[in-house]
């Protein structure tokens, strides 16, 4: 790995081992934020004024928001060391009650601003339950969030039962049009989403505690951190932020559909990922996974301007996203990620 | 600690396994035993119209009186194994299950219903059916929409098991059918989707007058539907040499992937004519992306299932058109000719090859008129008449 001077002391040689470690990490740090940048410059070349065209510039803007969202909240319960494989069904279920609630050409509710409030509020609660159901019952994140996933599910699809609501109401039938200083409202609230995540992870307590829990469970709990509480509040927020996604995928939509929500799921983990948090726990935060969605946004925008064979882009999708953890991931030579 | 892992797992296995049990049993919602079902073995029975051969099929009509008193005292499992409710077009055949369980009511059938929802997983499915018929205990009929060609045969199989009536719909292979499993898979109908994808091509085409470029957002590649409907639109493509398809990618059904794309392709191609989608959940997506850009009514969309937001769409002008496949036809008369096999009054070795596999009529909505039109249509069916739902060759 490193080459050691063999007369160097114990103490030299534990010095050394420090700075190349703090040398290579740092050159990890950045490495995701390369990778988007030779993304978009390939991208560039290979398209030229297509790929920068304001209006796919506005595009890409526009699809990055729902993954951005989604992946935020997934990027503190895999910080912690967990999983939750409930987006699917979360974020679904959010679109479809929030479609439900709004002006609709299915139901007579007209809540406004506050099924919005309903929307987040439950998946909020599923993110709640699946905390507990974690932390007390001892069920693996995994498992627990994976039931989520099809209770979710479900309780999308009983909201509509089929006759997905088309949203009529003419205020939010416009938010996909609005426009603020350029950008798309929706990813507006996408990167004030990303500004709260920051703003927790690195101004509270709280966030701070889930990298302590996510490196080493043993040490907060040993100076008096309630690693339960930190573990559901983190999955209450991610329900939150899965919440916020699926009434984006709504207002995308205009319609409310269990469907926003499928295919969520590995996308931003490979997001999350590739921006070079670890799977592991304790690594990374909310700036490698906006540059992680950025990349998956590019590539996915790009192959298609591209205009890639559609039986074959699925296979080149997966090879790039691959060639990308290597690039990204930082690995240790004695662990093995989970 | 060692310890504690193995009862996590331990307990994750079994969470698994009683997950995957807890979906696939959605069958025992009814656990009311079939009275006197038993020994009920109806394929022995056959009866009246097997006699000659100028039995005039089209209209063989299901007579209430000439259905034994047994038989309607005896508790019949009606289901119709779909892909999932979350999509409109797959409600409507439920709908159509219960349009044709009022008509049991009208004649005095016991029954009780359900729906086998797969969620797209093909050994699902198979298992959810043969489960259903062994609950069933040979007094159940089903129409079924296989998940993929492949599992059609064991879909059927798994009915004839237990000596249940079967009709399956859309998927199938070309070298198997009905007829390799007499009687108890009774009918496979599919809606021509060639046809389809041909008449809103056409419909598009013409909308556009005859040129311009076009996007074609494909369903699942290696679907047979998309497949199909994808075939009608390149032998419209043919007849329209001023027609450029200028970007051709794969929405996999949905909304949202539909979106994605149109919105990307907007970007590099602002001037295209039209949209041709593989089905109206895209035609939504396509809509959405439409809209975004300021096209929406300018530029042409056409799907295939008459979802109910496309139909109000081209009502207002904003699509183009649409086909719809009838599900409530193809529920509620699938049921209804299984329903004639099951009492005995239709014999289905005696039924010729053209009333075993036929087409279902669709209807194109092309117009703002014909969306209307649509609009105000009530399903009303007259199941005692079950071949009313064959296109006439």
């Amino acid at each position: 790995m490193m080459k050691l001077n063999p007369a160097a002391t114990i103490t030299e040689e534990f010095a050394e081992r420090i700075k190349s470690e703090n040398r290579s990490a740092r050159m990890m740090k950045l490495a995701p934020l390369m990778v988007l940048i030779g993304m978009i410059i390939v991208f560039t070349i290979i398209c030229r004024t297509q790929f920068f065209s304001p209006s796919n510039l506005l595009t890409i803007l526009n699809q990055m928001a729902l993954p951005l969202v989604v992946a935020l909240g997934l990027t503190f319960v895999i910080m912690l060391g967990s999983i939750d494989l409930s987006i699917d069904g979360t974020v679904g279920m959010a679109g479809s009650l929030f479609a439900c609630f709004v002006l609709n050409t299915e139901f007579g509710f007209n809540l406004g601003f506050f099924s919005v409030v309903i929307a987040v509020g439950v998946c909020m609660l599923c993110g709640l339950a699946i905390g507990l159901c974690h932390v007390y019952l001892k069920i693996p994140s995994f498992m627990a969030s994976f039931a989520f996933m099809y209770i979710c599910k479900g309780i999308g699809m009983i909201s509509y039962q089929g006759h997905p609501p088309t949203i009529t109401d003419p205020v939010i039938k416009a938010l996909p049009t609005t426009y603020w200083l350029g950008v798309p409202f929706i990813t507006w609230v996408s990167l004030l989403m990303f500004v709260l995540c920051l703003f927790i992870q690195n101004y509270t307590a709280f966030g701070r505690h889930i990298y302590a829990v996510g490196t080493n469970e043993s040490i907060p709990r040993s100076v008096g951190v309630s690693v339960e509480k930190v573990k559901i509040g983190v999955f209450v927020l991610a329900g939150f932020l899965f919440g916020v996604a699926g009434i984006i995928g709504a207002i995308r939509l205009g319609q409310g559909q269990i469907a926003i929500g499928s295919g969520k799921m590995f996308p931003a983990q490979a997001a999350v990922v590739v921006g070079g948090t670890s799977l592991a726990g304790g690594k990374g935060g909310v700036v490698n996974t906006i540059v992680g969605v950025l990349i998956m946004t590019v590539l996915d925008n790009g192959l298609l301007i591209l205009g890639v064979d559609p039986n074959i882009r699925t296979g080149v999708q997966g090879i790039i996203i691959l060639v990308a953890v290597i690039l990204t991931v930082a690995r240790g030579a004695k662990v093995i990620s989970k | 600690m060692k310890k504690r892992k193995l009862i996590a797992s331990i307990l994750a296995a079994s969470m698994l396994v009683g997950l995957l049990a807890g979906c696939a049993d959605n069958s025992s919602g009814g656990n009311e035993t079939p009275s006197g079902g038993g020994e009920t073995t109806p394929v022995e029975e056959s009866q009246e119209p097997s006699g000659g051969e100028t039995v005039d099929w089209a209209n063989f009509t299901i007579d209430p009186a000439q259905i034994p008193q047994e038989k309607l005292d005896t508790t019949l499992y009606l289901a119709v194994s779909v892909r999932g409710l979350e999509n409109p077009y797959i409600a409507t055949i439920n709908d159509g299950m219960h349009l044709f369980a009022e008509y049991l009511d009208s004649i005095g059938q016991k029954y009780e219903m359900q729906v086998l929802d797969s969620q797209g997983d093909s050994a699902k499915e198979v298992d959810n059916m043969r489960q259903f018929a062994a609950k069933a205990n040979g007094n159940a009929i089903a129409y079924a929409d296989p998940n993929e060609d492949t599992i059609a045969y064991s879909l059927a199989e798994a009915m004839a098991e237990s000596g249940g009536f079967l009709g399956t719909a859309w998927n199938k292979p070309a070298d198997v059918g009905p007829a390799d499993l007499t009687p108890n898979w009774v009918i496979h109908t599919s809606p021509d989707n060639v046809v389809n994808g041909y008449n809103i091509a056409k419909a598009l085409f013409e909308s556009m007058g005859g040129s311009g470029k076009i996007f074609v957002v494909e369903g699942l590649l290696g679907n047979t539907a998309n497949n199909n409907r994808v075939a009608g639109l390149e032998k419209a493509l043919e007849e329209y040499p001023d027609i450029e398809v200028v970007a051709q990618d794969t929405g996999n059904w949905n909304t949202d992937e539909a979106l994605t794309l149109v919105e990307t392709w907007l970007t590099q191609y602002p001037d295209v004519g039209g949209i041709w989608c593989a089905n109206d959940n895209m035609v939504t997506g396509a809509m959405q992306a439409l809209d975004a850009a300021g096209l929406l009514g300018q530029v042409g969309v056409c799907g295939v299932d008459a979802n109910t937001d496309v139909v109000a769409a081209i009502a207002e002008g904003n699509a183009t058109a649409t086909v719809s496949s009838n599900g409530y036809l193809q529920g509620g008369y699938t049921l209804a000719i299984c329903y004639a096999a099951w009492t005995g009054l239709l014999d289905v070795e005696a039924l010729p090859a053209e009333y075993r596999e036929f087409a279902t009529p669709t209807v194109l909505i092309d117009s703002p008129e014909a969306a209307k039109e649509w609009q105000a249509y009530e399903p009303d069916f007259d199941f005692s008449r079950p071949f009313d739902c064959r296109v006439a060759d």
